[in-house]
C-alpha cells in the first residue's frame, strides 16, 4: 500500500459516514474453510463499513482472503463466524433461497472473466437478472436497452459475446450488473482480463456510475494502478485488513484516456464527454 | 436461450432426438403391429357376414387356438333353431410358412349361405380337394397368380381363385381336406350363424346357450371391441416389455445427455445462481430443454413410424400396421414421462451447485 498516494482517516469516522447506515458492515468475520485434515481459515476477524456512494479497492495478494471477503459480501457464501449487515439487514444467518433473492435484487456482479452466456445476445445477457428479480417481460427490455445505453453498447445489444472484444464483453457484464439497479456493483478483478486501454475505459465507467449515480462500488484488484481510480483502498494480509485508506490523488479515467493510443469510440459516448488529452498526455489526478 | 442451448451441441441434441424418436417409434410400431393384427383379423372375422359365432366352452376369441373340439353334428342342431338362416362350420388352421396366416376350411355352400359368397377376382370356387382360394391381398403380398402350386400345412395346392379380402382368412381349402389334413374327422372350430334378421339375433344367442350351455356365444357385431390385447394370453405382457425397454432407452439417453450437459455448464449455472437464479429456476431450465429435446423427439419418432409402416408394407403389403392418434399421443406423453424423469437427477444435482465452487471451475 505505500505506493499509493493515500492518507489514512478511518473511513467510518469521514464526513461521509455521519449518521448514515452503511451499505456494508461486516463485524468480525471469520471465515474457515474445513478441507478434512486441516482447517484454512481464510478471513480472520474482518470488520469494516462501506457507506453508499463509496468507491473501494479491495487489494491483496493470492491467498489473502479478499476473494473469500467479496463472496460474502456478494452473498455467495457466508461467514463461519460473525455478522454482515447490507443495507443495515442482517444478511449473514439467511438461507440459500434468501440469499439468491438478495443477489437478485440488491446486488451487481461483474467477474474478470466477463462470465456471459455464450449462446445469449448482449441483450439477453442484460435481461438474465431481471428474469430473476421477477421484472415483467417489457420492462426486461426496457431496462436492459437502458443498461446498454448507459455504457455505451446500445447499438450493440444484439450481437452475441463472441462477436464482442474484451472491453465489449465487461460492459455488457457491467450493464448487467446494472440492470436491477442495485444498491451495490461488487467487481472481481474487472480488469484482469484485459489491456491497459481497456481497463482504463473500464474504470472510467466505474467511476462515472459512482460519481454520477451514487452508486457503491466495490472492486478486487491486485493491479495497484487500478486501485488508485477508486476513493478508499483496504489492503488484505493472511486474512486480516492490513491497511483502509482514502485514496488522496486518484486518478480519473476521462482524463487518463485520451493520453493512451487507439481511443475506443464507443466508450467515448458511453463516457459522454468527448474528453481531450491533457497537454503532456499524462495521468490526471484529482484530489 | 432454451433453442439455443439445446443447439449448442448439435450431435449430442441429434442423438438424443433419435432416441427418443427411436422410443417413440418402438412404442408406436409394436402396438400399431399387435392392434392392427387384432383389428384386421376382427374386421375380416366380422366381414364374413354372420350374426353370431359359436365355439368350444373356454374358447379363446383367437380361433386357432382353438382347435377343433366341436363335433359336425352341432351343425344340424344350430340350424333347427328358431331364426336361424344359415349355419356356416370352419374349420381354422394356422399357416406358419412364409409368414403367419389363417387357413379355413370351409363347406363352400353353407360358407356362401352366411357370408354371401366371395368376390372373385379371377378363377372359380372351390371345387377339388387340392384347392385352395386366396385374398387379393395375399396374392399381391406374396405374388401368387391363378393356377400356381402353393405349399402350406405341408400340402400342396393348387391356386383355384383369387377372391376380395375380408371374409375371415386369407386362405380358403375345403373343410374335408383340412379335416383330414390335421385329424380332425368331422370336427370344426367354429360355427358361423346367420340369423334372418338382425334383430333376432339375440334371441338366436338366447336359443344357442340353451341348447349348448357351456359353448362360449358371442354376437359378430362385438367381435372387435373383444379383439384386444388383453384377450390374448401373454400379448399385453410382451406389449408392456417392449414399452419398458422403449422407455428404459429414452430414460437414460437422456439422462445421460443432460448429466453431461451440466457438467460442461457447471460455470455458466454458477454464473447464473450468482446472478440470483433459483434452484428452481436452474430446474426450470433444465427440464424446459429436456422437453425441447422430447418434443423434438416425438415429431420425429411419429413421422419415423409412418416411414416404418411405409416400408414393412412395401416389404409385407399384407402387414396390417394400425397407428392411432391415441397412441401417437401416448407415445409422446410416455416419451415425455421419461425423459423429463431422466432429467430430474442431473436437473436436481444442477441446482445444488454451489455458486462459488461453480464459478471456479474450469
Amino acid at each position: 500500500m505505500d505506493d499509493l498516494s493515500t492518507t489514512a482517516p478511518a473511513p467510518s469516522e469521514t464526513p461521509a459516514a455521519a449518521g448514515r447506515v452503511p451499505t456494508i458492515r461486516v463485524e468480525n468475520v471469520y471465515k474457515t474453510y474445513d478441507l478434512g485434515e486441516i482447517q484454512v481459515r481464510a478471513l480472520r476477524g474482518i470488520s469494516l463499513d462501506i457507506y453508499p456512494g463509496e468507491f473501494v479497492a479491495i487489494m491483496g495478494a493470492s491467498g489473502s482472503g479478499k476473494s473469500t471477503l467479496m463472496n460474502i459480501l456478494g452473498c455467495l457464501d457466508r461467514p463461519t463466524k460473525g455478522r454482515y449487515l447490507l443495507d443495515g439487514k442482517d444478511v449473514s444467518g439467511l438461507t440459500k433461497r434468501e440469499l439468491a433473492k438478495i443477489r437478485s435484487q440488491r446486488i451487481g456482479f461483474v467477474f474478470q472473466q466477463f462470465n456471459l452466456l455464450s449462446r445469449t445476445s448482449a441483450l439477453e445477457n442484460v435481461e438474465l437478472p431481471t428474469i430473476y428479480a421477477g421484472v415483467p417481460m417489457q420492462e426486461r427490455t426496457r431496462r436492459a436497452k437502458e443498461a446498454l445505453d448507459r455504457v455505451g453498447l446500445a447499438d450493440r445489444a444484439g450481437h452475441f459475446p463472441s462477436q464482442l472484444s474484451g472491453g465489449q464483453q465487461q460492459r455488457v457484464a457491467i450493464a448487467r450488473g446494472l440492470v436491477n439497479n442495485p444498491s451495490l456493483l461488487l467487481a472481481d478483478e474487472p480488469t484482469g482480463n484485459l489491456d491497459s486501454r481497456t481497463s482504463v475505459e473500464i474504470m472510467g465507467i466505474l467511476q462515472k456510475l459512482n460519481d454520477e449515480h451514487g452508486l457503491t462500488v466495490v472492486i478486487v484488484t491486485h493491479e495497484h494502478d487500478i486501485a488508485q481510480y477508486a476513493k478508499r483502498a483496504i489492503e488484505f494480509r493472511d486474512g486480516r485488513i492490513r491497511n483502509d485508506v482514502l485514496i488522496q490523488n486518484r486518478l480519473i479515467a476521462e482524463e487518463v484516456l485520451p493520453t493512451l493510443p487507439a481511443p475506443d469510440e464507443g466508450l467515448i459516448d458511453a463516457l459522454g464527454n468527448g474528453a481531450s488529452a491533457p497537454p503532456n498526455g499524462s495521468a490526471t489526478q484529482k484530489k | 436461450m432454451i433453442v439455443r442451448n439445446t443447439l449448442h451441441r448439435p450431435v449430442r441434441t441429434a442423438i438424443t432426438v433419435i432416441a427418443v424418436a427411436v422410443e417413440v417409434t418402438l412404442v408406436i410400431m409394436v402396438v400399431g403391429l399387435t392392434s392392427g393384427l387384432l383389428v384386421d383379423t376382427a374386421k375380416r372375422t366380422e366381414g364374413i357376414g354372420a350374426d353370431v359365432m359359436v365355439q368350444p366352452p373356454s374358447a379363446s376369441i383367437f380361433m386357432a387356438f382353438s382347435g377343433a373340439p366341436m363335433p359336425m353334428a352341432i351343425g344340424g342342431k344350430l340350424q333347427q333353431l328358431e331364426y336361424v338362416q344359415a349355419v356356416a362350420p370352419v374349420l381354422v388352421q394356422f399357416n406358419s410358412v412364409n409368414g403367419l396366416d389363417l387357413v379355413y376350411g370351409i363347406q363352400p355352400e353353407s360358407f356362401r349361405a352366411v357370408s354371401g359368397g366371395f368376390v372373385l377376382h379371377e378363377g372359380r370356387e372351390l371345387q377339388d380337394a387340392n384347392d385352395i382360394l386366396i385374398d387379393d391381398v395375399y396374392a399381391r403380398a406374396k405374388k401368387v397368380k391363378l393356377g400356381q402350386k402353393l405349399h402350406i400345412l405341408e400340402h400342396d395346392f393348387h391356386v383355384a381363385g383369387i377372391v376380395e379380402h375380408g371374409k375371415g382368412a386369407r386362405l380358403f381349402v375345403l373343410m374335408s381336406t383340412l379335416q383330414e389334413m390335421s385329424g380332425a374327422h368331422d370336427k370344426a372350430s367354429v360355427f358361423f350363424i346367420k340369423s334372418d334378421r338382425t334383430d333376432h339375433t339375440p334371441a338366436v344367442m338366447d336359443s344357442v346357450r340353451m341348447l349348448l350351455p357351456r359353448y362360449e356365444v358371442r354376437a359378430l357385431k362385438d367381435f372387435i371391441s373383444l379383439m384386444t390385447s388383453s384377450n390374448l394370453p401373454g400379448l399385453a405382457a410382451f406389449i408392456n416389455v417392449m414399452i419398458g425397454i422403449a422407455v428404459a432407452i429414452g430414460f437414460l439417453v437422456i439422462f445421460l445427455s443432460m448429466y453431461t450437459t451440466i457438467i460442461e455448464r457447471t460455470r455458466e449455472i454458477g454464473v447464473l445462481k450468482s446472478l440470483g437464479a433459483s434452484k428452481g429456476y436452474i430446474v426450470e431450465i433444465i427440464l424446459s430443454e429436456t422437453a425441447l429435446l422430447c418434443l423434438a423427439g416425438v415429431a420425429a419418432g411419429i413421422g419415423l413410424s409412418y416411414l416404418t409402416r411405409l416400408i414393412l408394407l412395401k416389404v409385407f403389403p399384407s402387414l396390417p400396421i394400425l397407428i392411432t392418434v391415441k397412441w401417437m399421443f401416448l407415445a409422446g406423453l410416455i416419451a415425455g414421462a421419461g425423459g423429463l424423469l431422466g432429467a430430474s437427477y442431473p436437473a436436481w444435482l444442477a441446482s445444488r451447485k454451489d455458486p462459488v465452487e461453480a464459478l471456479a471451475y474450469e
